[in-house]
């Protein structure tokens, strides 16, 4: 009796694990049964009929309005749907979106701009030189509604439509980057945005149906889902794309992402993190492009003038221009590329990195330091900092000993510290890596000027007017972009004066100068620029072009065809 | 006490703590370094002064934090609206209703197989102390709840999208965007299997190992042997006598885990790229988006409560013991 009976429990209990223990297996295949089979039916035709590129990116847009758009992922979309007064090419040159040209007048206070014949909206109403003019004129009535844009319509006087093909925009005063400028004007819809006569009403709209003149257009966007589903615009005026649709989808996981080019439930990515480019090297059928970028990582060294209020609470030894030179000799720049970066980034020097303007603005005149332990030692020694009985160097008060602090939330930075710190122990000098949550380094660093030395990275725009104007005083305030604390006068005045100059060549001479006044002051030493990495998988589509512009850009995504 | 005062009682209490929790998310954030406006507009964007204070002005944050930051989020909550996310531009409310949904899926269908074998693997193994089951169980079990998320996470995506063709993330292929829910159910499914196994896989060593400890205590006392003194069968044993008993922590563990399913599985959302609540704190921490996170986390401290007080008014049906106190 008890033994039978407890066999039938046995097999009761086995029962019920078996049938439960069954339910994710049945329940798999049944899940899976209907989708393959859906996969089976739907998408051929699908894809004998389109040519559809699925696009994987980690990030999506915020928002589909340009007045208050700030990722990255938004602008890749407006550049493809939208289509700006000019736009930049491959090279760095600058070249028509809508207009066929531009010209300044002599004296730079006036720009005549003619569009280009037979463009269309996605409506299939005409576009006009009232609707540019509409689009500025928003953007200069409502700087604080257009609140990502504005800065791009600053000094701009009037503007006005001469006929239905010319532009003109009379300015309060010359400005020399008005190519790059005209590059972020787009063409938006009049329609879509006069209704919004408050700031917070036009930054509430989500512009989820936006209407342009680019060479796609919307689908959908479900934002929630992060799917965004772009068409060919076949009547586009430049050229109609060779794809019939484009889909991105947002991976919250840069490993899942590499998993899905590699399986093929994606064609493309735009942003491959930098731990996977090797393996992704190694897959069947996938191009892994390496293209030298604009980002760049440098080590800042605290530059507040002692002067400042609230007081910086920096080593003051930093003051010394031998300490800085012997700090940037200490660190050995092609090791942090080949180690950290493992060769997917170029050694730096200036601010503005060779990538601007397709090597315009870069000056060629910067030969940057050697690294050499013993030249540091020797620099460090003739500047009179005597070797301590515990390995660090002190003069009179000033020890060289530092903070060495770096954001929390990038690999990279502390692999770099220890390096660093290595480097920097045999020169007598001493560092304690730190990571900081980035806001509070923000806080530490502007404007209160508490800190010593600091690992951080800039992702500058295509005109270096930006990056440059981090480095002038009136940026160390609190909201500004300053973090050095790099008070220079006369970088202030040159600064002043590349931006009221029109002509290329003259702006250039003063760019080059103010990065030679940069490098020697150190208040960034520029470590390296990192490689753009991307990857496409090379089996369905050809043609996309890997340029410092991205293999997303429209000019590349005009070219990208299906294979058969 | 009777049941009905107890529950007024243990109301009266989450009501309070609802209060308190307002209070301190209130505060918490805005201790938080840094600077929303800034956080939103991320860095590497050119914006005035004159717009950043234009910004700042806008989401009230020029006013003092106390009171008025204070009274004004009070008086928009009184009045049922939890304000629009700055980093979002869409009121919070239809923000987290259009994830608790794909939470709620995900989490509970989890929960559920892991609460399911758990509890079976566990009365299993107790049952069957030191036997090759039990010691089977086990080991898979602290394995499961060793392992780290993520890395589970990865590991099965990486398996089930390679040889099984499983969908590397989502909730719905990208070429089904936009077509109603019931077309699409099978492939929402499809999508589900990994991050569903994966929860599974997880949360099941927990509910096992807690569950084999208190049926071997159960086990032990006194009234099991006169309950196998009368004669009955293990199986009868075990269901009248020693499995009501052994359940009450899995009621108090199932209670804590379910209300902090609305805080999503941040890790298993992120492999996944699944669109769910845990995901939603995350970014919104980031961006510094002062009324999303305070709607979040008001959703979660609620949620929280809720669960521990359903846990609470079932323990009154489970020990009589309860109510008397």
């Amino acid at each position: 009796m008890f033994k039978r009976n407890w066999l039938l429990s046995l097999l009761l209990v086995l029962t019920v694990v078996l049938t439960a223990c069954g339910g994710p297996t049945t329940q798999a295949p049944s899940a899976e049964t209907p989708s393959a089979g859906q996969e089976g039916e739907a998408p051929p035709p699908a894809e004998t009929a389109k040519a559809v590129v699925h696009f994987g990116w980690l990030g999506k847009p915020d928002t589909l309005n340009p007045a208050y758009a700030f990722l990255t992922e938004s602008y890749v979309i407006f550049d493809l749907v939208y289509t700006p007064v000019t736009t930049e090419s491959p090279t760095g040159e600058y070249v028509g979106g809508v207009a066929k040209s531009w010209t300044p007048s002599e004296d730079g206070l006036t720009w005549t701009i003619t569009l280009k014949e037979g463009i269309k909206w996605h409506t299939g109403e005409d576009f006009k030189a009232s609707d540019m003019v509409w689009a500025i004129n928003a953007i200069m009535e409502n700087p604080d509604g257009w609140a990502a844009l504005s800065s791009y319509v600053a000094g701009f006087k009037e503007v006005k439509a001469l006929d239905d093909k010319t532009i003109e925009i009379t300015l309060e005063q010359p400005i020399g980057n008005m190519e790059y400028r005209l590059s972020f004007l787009y063409a938006v819809y009049p329609k879509d945005f006069e209704q919004f006569k408050t700031p917070e009403d036009l930054q509430n709209f989500n512009n989820f149906d936006i209407v342009g003149t680019g060479p796609f257009k919307i689908n959908s966007f479900d934002k929630d889902k992060g799917i965004l589903v772009l068409d060919a615009n076949k009547d586009y005026f430049d050229g109609s794309p060779k794809i019939d649709q484009v889909i991105f989808q947002t991976f919250d996981n840069a490993d899942a992402m590499v998993q899905a080019l590699k399986v093929g439930d994606i064609d493309m990515t735009y942003e491959v993190p930098q731990s996977a480019f090797e393996t992704i090297k190694g897959f069947e059928d996938v191009n892994a492009v390496s293209i030298p970028g604009r980002y760049f990582t440098e080590m800042v060294i605290n530059s507040v003038p002692a002067d400042h209020d609230p007081a910086p609470t920096g080593n003051p030894a930093l003051a010394d221009p031998q300490v800085r030179l012997a700090l940037t000799t200490a660190i050995n720049k092609k090791d942090l590329v080949e180690i950290v970066m493992q060769g997917l980034a170029i050694t730096g020097d200036t601010i503005v990195p060779p990538t601007l303007g397709g090597g315009f603005w870069h000056s060629p005149n910067i030969k940057d330091v050697e690294f050499s332990i013993d030249q540091a030692n020797k620099i460090l020694d003739e500047a009179g900092y005597m070797l301590g009985s515990d390995g660090v160097r002190t003069k009179d008060d000033l020890r060289l000993e530092f903070r060495l602090q770096f954001p929390s939330d990038n690999p990279i930075y502390p692999r770099m510290a220890d390096l660093m710190t290595g480097w920097f122990k045999e020169a007598g000098i001493k560092t304690t890596p730190e990571a900081v949550d980035p806001d509070s380094l923000t806080v530490a660093m502007t404007p209160a000027g508490d800190y010593d030395l600091v690992l951080w990275g800039w992702g500058p725009d295509p005109d270096p007017d930006f990056i440059l104007s981090v480095m002038t005083t009136d940026q160390f305030v609190d909201g500004g972009w300053s973090d050095s604390g790099y008070s220079n006068p006369e970088y202030d005045n040159l600064y002043l004066q590349q931006q009221i100059t029109v002509d290329k060549t003259e702006r250039q001479k003063i760019i080059w100068q103010m990065q030679e006044m940069v490098y020697n002051d150190r208040p960034y030493v520029v470590l390296f620029y990192e490689n753009l990495l991307q990857s496409y998988r090379s089996d369905r589509f050809k043609g996309f072009i890997e340029s410092p512009l991205g293999i997303e850009s429209v000019i590349s995504m005009l070219q990208v065809e299906p294979i058969k | 006490m009777n049941r009905r005062d107890y529950l007024i009682r243990k109301l009266l209490l989450s009501l309070v703590t609802v209060l308190i929790v307002v209070g301190i998310n209130f505060l918490l954030f805005r201790v938080l370094p840094g600077d929303p406006v800034r956080a939103v507009i991320g860095r590497n964007v050119r914006i005035s002064f004159e717009t950043q204070a234009a910004l700042r002005a806008q989401f009230g944050l020029d006013k003092p934090v106390f009171p008025d930051q204070f009274l004004d989020t009070l008086g928009q909550w009184g009045r049922g609206n939890l304000g629009v996310s700055w980093s979002q531009r869409r009121p919070v409310s239809e923000i987290l209703l259009s994830k608790l949904g794909n939470t709620i899926v995900l989490i509970g269908l989890g929960q559920i197989l892991s609460i399911v074998f758990g509890v079976i693997l566990g009365l299993l193994a107790g049952w069957k102390r030191k036997t090759v089951i039990d010691i089977g169980a086990l080991t898979f079990s602290l394995i499961a709840w060793a392992i780290p998320t993520f890395w589970l996470g990865i590991i099965l995506l990486a398996a089930g999208s390679t040889w099984l063709g499983l969908p590397t993330g989502g909730i719905v292929s990208p070429d089904n965007a936009g077509k109603p829910l019931y077309e699409v159910l099978p492939d929402v499914a499809h999508h589900l299997i990994l991050p569903t196994l994966t929860l599974t896989i997880l949360y099941l060593g927990e509910y096992m190992l807690i569950m084999r400890s208190s049926i071997l205590e159960v086990l032990s006392e006194d009234y099991i042997l006169t309950a196998k003194a009368k004669g009955l069968s293990y199986w009868q044993v075990l269901w009248r006598h020693a499995l009501k008993n052994a359940m009450l922590p899995i009621v108090t563990l199932i209670a804590l885990n379910l209300g902090f399913t609305v805080s999503g599985a941040i890790y298993v959302e992120t492999v996944f790229s699944y669109d769910g609540l845990g995901k939603l704190f995350q970014t919104a921490l980031i961006k510094q988006d002062y009324p999303l996170l305070q709607g979040a986390f008001l959703l979660l401290a609620v949620s929280v409560i809720i669960a521990n007080m359903l846990a609470d008014i079932l323990y009154t049906y489970l020990d009589p013991r309860v109510k008397t106190i």
